[in-house]
């Protein structure tokens, strides 16, 4: 049959003419030679259909169809499975938007699997940037990209409005075919001309979707301007909405040609000509027939020769070809630790949901073995069975997975809630699109597998004929129940797990909360300024910082004034690259990336940073005095161990960079991130190291936030037109990057406990009840000969308690295994204290007592003459 | 008598290139010819001409039968009768072959 008429004969009009068509005919002939001599003229009709080829899709219209009708006859039976399933694929789905946000999604450009990244892999860093020069000189000869494509991400100060005042944002500084590689169109305007590109670089820029919707005023973005560090740019073209740039978390506002870097940052010397400068990022398409390896050997070539004709540059350093996820997991491990705890947590809950629901079905199977056994009986093949109940667990699964989405969509309101303030806003990005529903199916999908086919695969395996004589009741006793005790088991056990993860997390944030930081947060308000974004000469930024300092210090309500380059915890640190005198690095590597930050005399003693062996900097430490640094604790520990790291020299920059001598050791506190392991940390004073950016921090006598309208315009009445930006008390920073952030995770960690423990719970209900309902005449039988309602309660509630226990001990084990995985993938759980081993063990066997009362209950209640009569 | 598997479209495709027949009709004539041998059912003669109806071999449409009675006639379509000559070869080449395996019918011992 041609696929035109197979496609037509699954027309309904099509069909009922042509039924109609097969019965007259046969009534004709019926009546030419009779009934009987025709046979059966419905099953010959029947048989005539399958000519239409569609008799699988029939087959499986009447599967579905009574499918439907089977679950709609046990509305109870559906809903506890269908909310079992939605609740464990719900939080399933919302921690795979997480990972997804964090990790997986792909580039928001065409084909984003073709689109690699080129970087520079270094012993000390094996994610440098490109220089301009290299990423110049390999993108002319290299043959395995149709393009290569170079960016940075910078700050900028941007105005849309050129008469307003200056908000910081992030920008892309892009080379000219940056939307070409990408396959990006423009939304409106147009991409970059090469000539636009070429240094000097002239001032046109395009705007992200977002940025002009909120800040262009409703003004047609095409040929307005648009004032960035003080530049009046023309803005060419406006980036398509989806398209939010090349990083996570980072979306860029503006875009502007690269060879603007120099007018930009007002440097000396244009950086796209140093070779040294290792900081662009470098994407490139994968042309016709070229692959990862051919790629990396391609570029092996290349840089092999720019290092021999660059050694000062090159040294060292080799082009690496990745993956963008090969990228990010490299960029930021500690997010893939996380991902894979999370999702490996979710994973056990869909486990113990999948048991659960294969524990129903088991049951229902076993009730309807009598209709089972019907059915093979009078002719239905065992597949076609099989196929029958696998329907029915995929409609379940269905079910599920939709509800799911609802739950999915509640986690991802929550998680939207991990927000990081900051100007310019960090953006998680976790959203319910069709990834997050494709994975949602695709996880009903494969949990309809694991518990539909064997409760399937048992129910059509039985003995007809003793099914058939053993009644609806089929044969009691607990030694046919073995399955299902394995399985509430693993739930208990799948169950003790993640609720001693949330024990966990409940156990650290209250150690968060107990714990003193490791700075003042009260009384503290910080303040972002960045005279480099108005050109100003390092000579001017320092008068203005001098002047901002003086001048906050004799503000009303004002008690003392620090100076850092980063306050700890805000989502942007500073780092520096030292060689600390001494220490012998592993081969190939000569220097060492360390947070640090350039800070005033006053940061000490502002922030209450502790100094644990020798001095703070002081106003003597001038900028022709001798060089010295503060190191923390931990790196004196890596670097120096064992010794007195005071009076020991660290090299800034390289091994021929100035030399500070270290003179005190401040305590190891966090830096970035509330849950890191302990961080290297170098302070350098900075009337030694000037800055062009700086953070003010401003103790006040009262309310910190009374102090940001005064200090703002304390910056105003100095130069109008700086922006100040980040202007928020310390304590408020701090709360979301370390309170909230525990206690996020406790309660996503502390949902999946609850959401575990419920399920579990509810198996094991189920379990006792159903052994309740199997054994009523022989609970009948006991009353009867006198056993108390106590000893009927005991002995149900015994079974439920040895259930519990040797789930828990299994749980036990397996927490074993767990624990060392979930400190290490959240580093900040450190030790757990002994007690959470104590409590979750106990209150989950009282969890599980009161599961199995109910039941019990029921058995002591029974009336030992109905109960004896049902038989 | 049972039979071959596939050798009923053959059947019906034979039957057909004397004329158009309904289905009783092609049932009874394939009866007759094979001396009463093959006794076709007409619950498995009917799939097999919607089946050949759907491949296009044959064609049907509504005449008056020989009683004056309204049937549904079946007749062999173009693309029909190329498929009976390569049925037909086929099943010569075979019985040709199986003919030269078995030999002569041997006597039965007593």
């Amino acid at each position: 049959m041609t696929i035109p008429q197979r496609l037509k004969s699954l027309w309904p009009a099509w069909r009922s003419r042509e039924e109609r068509e097969m019965r007259e005919e046969l009534e004709s002939l019926a009546e030419i030679a009779g009934r009987k001599e025709l046979g059966n003229l419905t099953l010959a009709m029947e048989n005539a259909r399958a000519a239409w080829g569609w008799t699988w899709l029939e087959s499986l219209f009447a599967d579905v169809r009574y499918a439907v009708r089977a679950l709609c006859h046990q509305p109870a039976f559906v809903a506890v499975a269908a909310l079992s399933l939605a609740l464990a694929i719900g939080a399933n789905s919302a921690m795979f938007s997480f990972a997804d946000a964090v990790l997986l999604r792909p580039l928001p450009v065409p084909d984003p699997s073709a689109l690699v990244d080129v970087g520079n892999s270094a012993p000390d860093e094996p994610l440098e940037g490109m220089s301009f020069p290299d990423y110049r000189d390999i993108r002319a000869a290299s043959r395995s990209f149709s393009g290569l494509a170079a960016y940075r991400i910078t700050q900028l100060a941007a105005a849309a409005d050129p008469a307003a005042p200056a908000r910081i944002r992030f920008a892309a500084l892009v080379s000219d075919n940056y939307f070409r590689v990408l396959g990006v169109e423009p939304a409106a305007g147009r991409a970059f001309l090469p000539e636009e590109s070429r240094s000097p670089g002239r001032a046109v820029a395009i705007v992200s979707h977002d940025y002009w919707r909120q800040y262009g005023g409703g003004r047609p973005a095409v040929g307005a301007n648009l004032r960035l560090n003080g530049i009046l740019f023309t803005i060419v073209g406006v980036a398509p909405e989806k398209f939010t740039g090349l990083d996570r978390f980072v979306l860029p506002s503006v875009y502007v040609p690269l060879a603007m870097s120099q007018r930009l940052d007002s440097a000396a010397a244009d950086p796209l000509e140093d070779r040294g400068l290792h900081n662009l990022v470098v994407k490139g398409r994968l042309g016709a027939g070229a692959t990862l390896d051919s790629a990396r050997a391609d570029l092996a070539a290349i840089g092999a020769a720019l290092e021999r004709a660059y050694p000062k540059t090159n040294h060292n350093r080799r082009p690496s070809v990745r993956t963008e996820l090969a990228r990010r997991i490299l960029q930021s491990p500690q997010l893939l630790a996380l991902s894979k705890m999370l999702m490996g947590l979710v994973g056990l809950i869909l486990i113990i949901a999948c048991s659960n629901l294969a524990n129903l079905l088991l049951v229902r199977a076993h009730a309807r073995r009598r209709e089972i056994a019907i059915r093979l009986s009078i002719g239905a093949g065992r597949r076609r069975l099989l196929r029958q109940l696998m329907t029915e667990s995929f409609l379940l699964a269905a079910l599920g997975g939709t509800a799911g989405l609802f739950f999915a969509y509640c986690g991802i309101l929550l998680l939207g809630t991990l927000s990081v303030p900051s100007d310019p806003p960090f953006v998680l990005g976790v959203q319910l699109d069709w990834r997050v529903v494709e994975f949602s199916f695709l996880a009903a999908l494969v949990s309809c597998l694991f518990f539909g086919l064997a409760p399937a695969w048992q129910a059509v395996r039985l003995d007809v004929v003793s099914a058939l004589k053993a009644g609806g009741r089929g044969v009691s006793g607990h030694h046919r129940t073995h399955a299902r005790d394995v399985l509430v088991l693993g739930q208990i056990a799948l169950a003790l797990v993640v609720l001693i993860a949330a024990g966990m997390f409940l156990a650290g944030f209250r150690k968060m909360l107990a714990m003193p930081s490791d700075f003042r947060t009260d009384h503290l308000i910080g303040m972002d300024t960045a005279p480099a974004m108005l050109h100003y000469k390092p000579e001017q930024a320092r008068a203005f910082y001098r002047q901002l300092v003086d001048r906050a210090r004799a503000m009303a309500g004002v008690a003392d004034v620090a100076m850092t380059e980063s306050i700890p915890l805000s989502p942007s640190q500073t780092t520096l690259s030292v060689v600390p005198e001494g220490y012998r690095f592993p081969k190939g590597r000569e220097k060492t990336l360390v947070f640090g930050a350039a800070v005033d005399a006053g940061y000490f003693r502002v922030m209450h940073v502790a100094i644990e062996r020798g001095r703070a900097f002081t106003d003597d430490d001038r900028a022709e005095s001798r060089r010295v640094a503060i190191v923390n604790h931990q790196f004196a520990a890596t670097f120096w161990p064992g010794q007195d790291p005071i009076g020991k020299r660290i090299r800034l920059d390289s091994a021929d960079g100035p030399a500070a001598e270290v003179v005190g050791v401040a305590r190891t506190g966090h830096y970035l991130l509330v849950n890191e392991r302990p961080q290297d940390y170098v302070y350098l004073p900075y009337s030694q190291n000037p800055r062009m950016r700086m953070t003010l921090v401003v103790e006040s006598s009262g309310d910190p936030a009374s102090l940001a309208a005064p200090l703002r315009d304390l910056v105003r009445s100095i130069d109008a037109n700086l922006p100040v930006y980040n202007l928020r008390p310390v304590a408020t920073l701090y709360q979301s990057r370390a309170t909230d952030t525990w206690l996020q995770f406790f309660q996503m960690v502390g949902a999946m406990g609850f959401i575990g423990l419920t399920l579990a719970m509810t198996g094991l209900y189920g379990l006792v009840a159903y052994t309740v309902s199997r054994r009523v005449n022989e609970f009948g039988i006991r009353v009867a000969l006198g056993a108390g309602r106590r000893d009927v309660v005991w002995l149900v509630e015994r079974r439920g308690l040895i259930l519990a226990a040797i789930g828990i001990a299994g749980g036990g084990v397996l927490t074993a295994v767990a624990v060392p995985a979930l400190s290490a993938a959240f580093f900040g759980l450190g030790a757990t204290p002994p007690v959470v081993y104590v409590i979750v063990p106990a209150g989950l066997l009282m969890v599980s007592a009161a599961a199995s009362y109910l039941p019990a209950r029921r058995a002591a209640g029974l009336d030992p003459l109905r109960a004896l009569r049902e038989e | 008598m049972d039979l071959l598997q596939g050798t009923l479209d053959m059947l019906v495709l034979r039957t057909l290139r004397a004329g158009p027949l309904h289905g009783y009709g092609i049932a009874g004539n394939i009866r007759a010819t094979s001396g009463e041998t093959l006794d076709i059912e007409f619950g498995s003669l009917y799939p097999a001409l919607k089946r050949l109806e759907a491949k296009g071999w044959i064609a049907s449409a509504w005449q008056t039968s020989e009683h004056n009675r309204r049937a549904k006639f079946y007749r062999l379509t173009a693309a029909g009768r190329k498929q009976l000559r390569r049925e037909h070869s086929r099943w010569a080449d075979f019985v040709s072959a199986v003919g030269r395996v078995m030999g002569p019918v041997p006597e039965v011992k007593a």
